[in-house]
């Protein structure tokens, strides 16, 4: 039969003439591959009909299945599960969907399910399930620790990812592999898998990822060859000149932005840290207070009922203006946008073009995106950032493999439901992408752990967490068992603590390390008020309004995302128009930065592509080594440690180490024998492995990536974000857990997967190559600079990480640092 | 190891880079937050926390305790991490055969043990601060209450931070000697460290490894 004449679509055609609408050519071949049951990801914009492709593709499935009765027939089972990486999302996609099909006339409940469910919803759910659940990765999990989960999936015959762009390379992209293959596994009737995902650098990749478990089936890559224009407007301060050279919040140009926003009906206003989102909705308060009531702010530590109540006013159209972090990154259909301002690096290319697709949602419209700088060196990036839409440079994004915390999480998941068997699991986990790879003897390993728990003093341990019953493992104590849906998850945040009113009202959480620097009568702000500490009670933070002007904001950690290396070469490509063209033929941000590059020339030098520039300056803090290979901060991270490491052999030396997106800074309090080494030899790629792991840094590094290895594998108990019942006596940071187990279980699974993380995503081993290659093939200039240049003042100032690197003793270190104090 | 003086209102004491103190005068041996059994509470919950630890530190206990020929050994405080485990057992073990040393312990907030429990491991609780000659001992330095006497303390883990020029900083756990109160370091190895400050006349003890560095300020 021709999809054409089937009943489903005969329907769905039906529908939508009615709406005046005509199908987009990916929306159709979506519908007919799943008509002829082929597996499939859509590649198409936010904004576009994406959520119809294959939504709509289901509806027509179920009609098609049930030509007679779809109209009338209670369903009674979950027909298309739709995960989605983002709650905000969630909402979105329930109203369209909702609304489609009771036009359509087709009795489907549509239900979600994410951490703001409550529990009389869920149990609802289980007793009565809709028809479409659209959920995130977690909450899948979560039902995957229920007993008898298999039975609520039983006729389901669609699983969607949404945004699978936002998941892959990550490890909830990870849980959502696993997941996937799971209900693939376990499926008694044929499950497809569907994914949408926006244009990244690796589509193909991105389908085989999610796929793999149906990988011996058909399946197609659908593209919606959809055009969006994007246009970038860049905000340039009058005033150059006086614009600080090194990391401020821009908010200095705040003044520019009112009439932008004054003239659009909806903006929104992304801004990369939590901390700086909080400032600008204050300044921006403070130079429009007509807009007071008119604009909200929006990031992951603002009170779950105001984020809402954000997110609904946005549809209504009642805001003028949302001041927001990544918490609104995700593609949410808010029509009304039409205006969005990039504060601050986007750090890459594919993040800028999704935010910039967030205006002008009509296909065909042109998305225009204000960047706003905040710093004098960030309007280079805007300029490479248009080169990047001409070129369409899009990054790829690497998919993980064998992240051994989130399966060792994933079998307690497993152990928590109905338990078990270890060749079945085996097979469903080697199903996957992430664990194709795993071998016989790690597989015995996570099993010894999560039943033996490593080394232990037999006639003296009682470890217990999974337990083996008739071959099969399950977890038997209901504490344990507890405590593990509740760490379900692969987003670790710090330690954060509530923050309540006097009268008991909940405004929103905070990070413990900034609270316990605060003295009680100090004013913060949070959620755009300002608020004075009064006291801290149950790791509650009680507060009351405050009028006092000056208030402290607090930083999160979170949020500090490194350039990619696209971007990198992309700067690097900019620069050379300094001293290929003619002023004239610079884009209009560079001939803004005229100054600055003339300070730079003069000082120093400015680096084409085929150069690396080394600037040696002596301050009063010691001797500084600048290096500026513009391949991103964590590059930066690995070639310093590595560059630090091989200066030692030449002398016993310690460096403090920094670095930025653009530069890197070893700094130290002796002079370094600069002009006798030999350069080239200090960015070579003979023995790269060897120094990267001699290198103190990994260790250092590997200590940093453990803290989320820990939580995700279960040592650390994280609990409900700004709920702080943790379990008595079970509290231990990471840096010591990391120490003990680096002493005393070096060889643990997870402890190497901090350590493989650190070669494979901070050092980025691959790029790293590929960047010392580049060096060794292109000139370094070396010039020492009688103060701080443009392109080193920033790293000075906000470098990020300071970290040391030292070939001396221990001791004979610590007692030179006396030594020095004394002087 | 290596083992370093200070004398504090005419008190000898000895201090080791193996986490003890030692007054000669006394024949005691005082250490602070040993949390014994804290891995084993740990695993009983499901975290894996090699066990070596714990073994680690019961050695060294022991070890210290012959180095010394210690007569008395003083806890002041959280010896135990939290309630009975069979870790526990192992210490008991050792107990039987250092019969003939006298154990004291200063009830810190950990320790949470039921009273018998002490009594059948020979050790002698005391639920309020204990005055030895001049110097009195309190596991939280908040609880000092006699003014007039030099008091030892436990409960911080204090750890002092090193900073040097370039930026450098480095964290170790230390033994520190204020004008009125000293505190001593955690004895197990699976604690954390709280950064104190210190005053210019005090004195701190950096350990680093197996050595003993005096931090001036």
């Amino acid at each position: 039969m021709n999809f054409k004449y089937s009943k489903g679509y005969q329907v769905v055609e039906q529908w939508l003439q009615k709406k005046g609408w005509q199908p987009f050519a990916f929306q159709y071949e979506t519908w007919e591959s799943m008509w002829t049951g082929k597996h499939g990801l859509v590649n198409a914009p936010t904004g576009c009909g994406k959520t119809f492709s294959v939504f709509l593709g289901a509806v027509i499935q179920y009609i098609n299945e049930h030509p007679n009765d779809w109209q009338t027939r209670t369903h009674k089972e979950l027909y298309l599960l739709w995960v989605t990486p983002l709650r905000a999302l969630a909402k979105d996609i329930v109203r369209a969907m909702e609304e489609a099909v009771e036009e359509i006339g087709l009795p489907w409940k549509i239900a979600m399910r994410n951490g703001d469910t409550e529990t009389a919803e869920r149990q609802k759910q289980k007793k009565n399930p809709p028809q479409v659940l659209v959920i995130t990765p977690e909450s899948l999990h979560l039902l995957i620790a229920q007993k008898k989960h298999l039975t609520f999936f039983e006729g389901t015959a669609c699983v969607a990812v949404d945004e699978w762009h936002e998941l892959i390379g990550s490890k909830r992209g990870v849980q959502t592999e696993l997941a996937i293959s799971h209900l693939v596994h376990n499926s008694k009737r044929s499950l497809l898998v569907w994914g949408i995902s926006a244009t990244i650098g690796n589509l193909n990749e991105a389908a085989e990822v999610l796929l793999h478990p149906v990988r011996n089936q058909p399946w197609k890559l659908i593209r919606a060859e959809l055009d969006k224009r994007i246009e970038i407007i860049s905000i340039i301060p009058d005033e150059i000149e006086t614009y600080p050279w090194a990391g401020h919040l821009g908010i200095k140009l705040a003044e520019q932005l009112i009439p932008i926003i004054e003239s659009s009906r909806t903006a929104l206003l992304f801004i990369n840290t939590r901390s700086m989102s909080e400032i600008w909705y204050q300044k921006i308060l403070e130079l429009a207070p007509q807009l007071a009531g008119a604009m909200a702010l929006h990031h992951g530590s603002i009170e779950k009922e105001l984020r809402v109540w954000v997110e609904e006013a946005l549809h209504q159209e009642v805001l003028k203006l949302v001041v927001c972090t990544a918490s609104l990154d995700l593609g949410v259909d808010f029509r009304p946008v039409d205006t969005v301002i990039q504060v601050g690096s986007p750090k890459g290319v594919s993040r800028f073009l999704q935010r910039a697709g967030r205006s002008g949602h009509q296909p065909g419209a042109i998305s225009k995106i204000f960047f706003l700088p905040t710093h004098s060196l960030e309007l280079m990036e805007a300029a490479a950032l248009k080169s990047a839409l001409s070129y369409q440079h899009i990054e790829a994004k690497q998919p993980l493999q064998l992240c051994f915390d989130v399966l060792l999480q994933y079998l307690c998941t497993l152990a928590t439901g109905d338990g078990f068997e270890a060749e079945d699991a085996f097979r469903e986990i080697q199903n996957t992408f992430c664990f194709q790879e795993i071998s016989q003897e790690e597989w015995q390993e996570l099993l010894h752990l999560i039943t033996k728990g490593g080394n232990s003093l037999q006639a003296y341990d009682e470890f217990r967490k999974v337990d083996i019953e008739d071959k099969k493992y399950i977890i038997k104590s209901r504490r344990i068992a507890l405590r593990h849906r509740m760490n379900i998850g692969t987003i670790v945040s710090d330690a954060l603590l509530k923050v309540k009113t006097i009268q008991g009202k909940y405004l929103g959480t905070i990070e413990e390390w900034f609270v316990s620097k605060l003295e009680p009568g100090t004013v913060f702000t949070l959620a755009g008020r300002n608020l004075e500490l009064v006291g801290m009670k149950d790791m509650t933070a009680i507060v009351k309004p405050s009028k006092s002007k000056k208030s402290l904001v607090p930083s999160w950690m979170g949020g500090r995302m490194p350039l990619t290396a696209n971007l990198g070469i992309l700067l690097r490509q900019t620069l050379n128009l300094v001293r290929e063209q003619a002023f004239e033929n610079w884009p209009t941000e560079l001939q803004a930065l005229k100054y600055l590059f003339e300070i730079q020339q003069d000082l120093s030098h400015i680096p084409q592509k085929d150069e690396l520039l080394i600037e040696y300056i002596v301050t009063k803090d010691g001797y500084h080594l600048f290096v500026h290979p513009f391949e991103g901060r964590l590059v930066h991270e690995a070639m310093a440690a590595i560059v630090a490491y091989r200066i030692s052999l030449i002398q016993p030396i310690t460096f403090s180490i920094a670095m930025n997106d653009y530069s890197f800074e070893l700094l130290s309090d002796q002079p370094l024998p600069i002009d006798e080494i030999d350069l080239y030899s200090l960015f070579s790629t003979n023995q790269l492995l060897l120094d990267i792991q001699k290198s103190v840094n990994a260790a250092e590094m590997a200590k940093r990536k453990f803290r989320d290895i820990a939580v995700i594998g279960g040592l650390i108990f994280q609990g409900f974000p700004g709920e702080q019942k943790k379990a008595r006596h079970l509290q231990s940071s990471a840096s010591l857990l990391f120490q003990v187990f680096q002493e005393y279980e070096p060889n643990n699974v997870l402890l190497r997967q901090a350590y493989q993380e650190v070669f494979d995503q901070q050092m980025e081993e691959q790029r790293l190559r590929q960047a010392l290659d580049r060096i060794q093939s292109s000139e370094i200039i070396l010039k020492k600079p009688t103060k701080l240049t443009p392109f080193s003042f920033p790293v000075k100032v906000d470098g990020l990480n300071r970290e040391n690197l030292s070939s001396e003793r221990l001791e004979d270190r610590v007692k030179r640092m006396q030594e020095q104090l004394k002087k | 190891m290596q083992l370093k003086e200070v004398e504090i209102d005419g008190n000898k004491w000895l201090l080791s880079s193996n986490r003890v103190l030692f007054w000669e005068q006394q024949n005691a041996l005082l250490l602070a937050d040993a949390h014994l059994g804290k891995t084993g509470h740990f695993r009983k919950e499901g975290i894996g926390i090699p066990q070596d630890v714990y073994q680690k530190d019961l050695h060294r206990l022991f070890d210290s305790i012959q180095f010394f020929q210690a007569k008395h050994v003083w806890i002041i405080g959280d010896l135990f991490h939290s309630h009975g485990n069979k870790e526990l057992d192992l210490f008991l073990r050792w107990r039987i055969d250092f019969s003939g040393t006298e154990f004291h312990l200063v009830k810190g907030n950990h320790d949470i043990l039921p009273k018998q429990w002490y009594e059948d491991a020979n050790i002698q609780v005391h639920n309020k601060e204990v005055v030895i000659g001049n110097i009195e001992l309190t596991h939280d330095p908040k609880d000092y209450v006699n003014q007039e006497k030099y008091s030892l303390s436990g409960h911080v883990h204090p750890g002092v931070l090193i900073k040097g020029l370039g930026r450098q900083k480095l964290r170790f756990p230390c033994f520190y000697f204020g004008q009125k109160q000293g505190l001593l370091p955690a004895f197990g190895e699976f604690t954390g460290l709280f950064t104190i400050e210190t005053g210019i006349d005090d004195k701190c003890f950096a350990i680093v490894n197996h050595e003993l560095i005096p931090i001036s300020c």
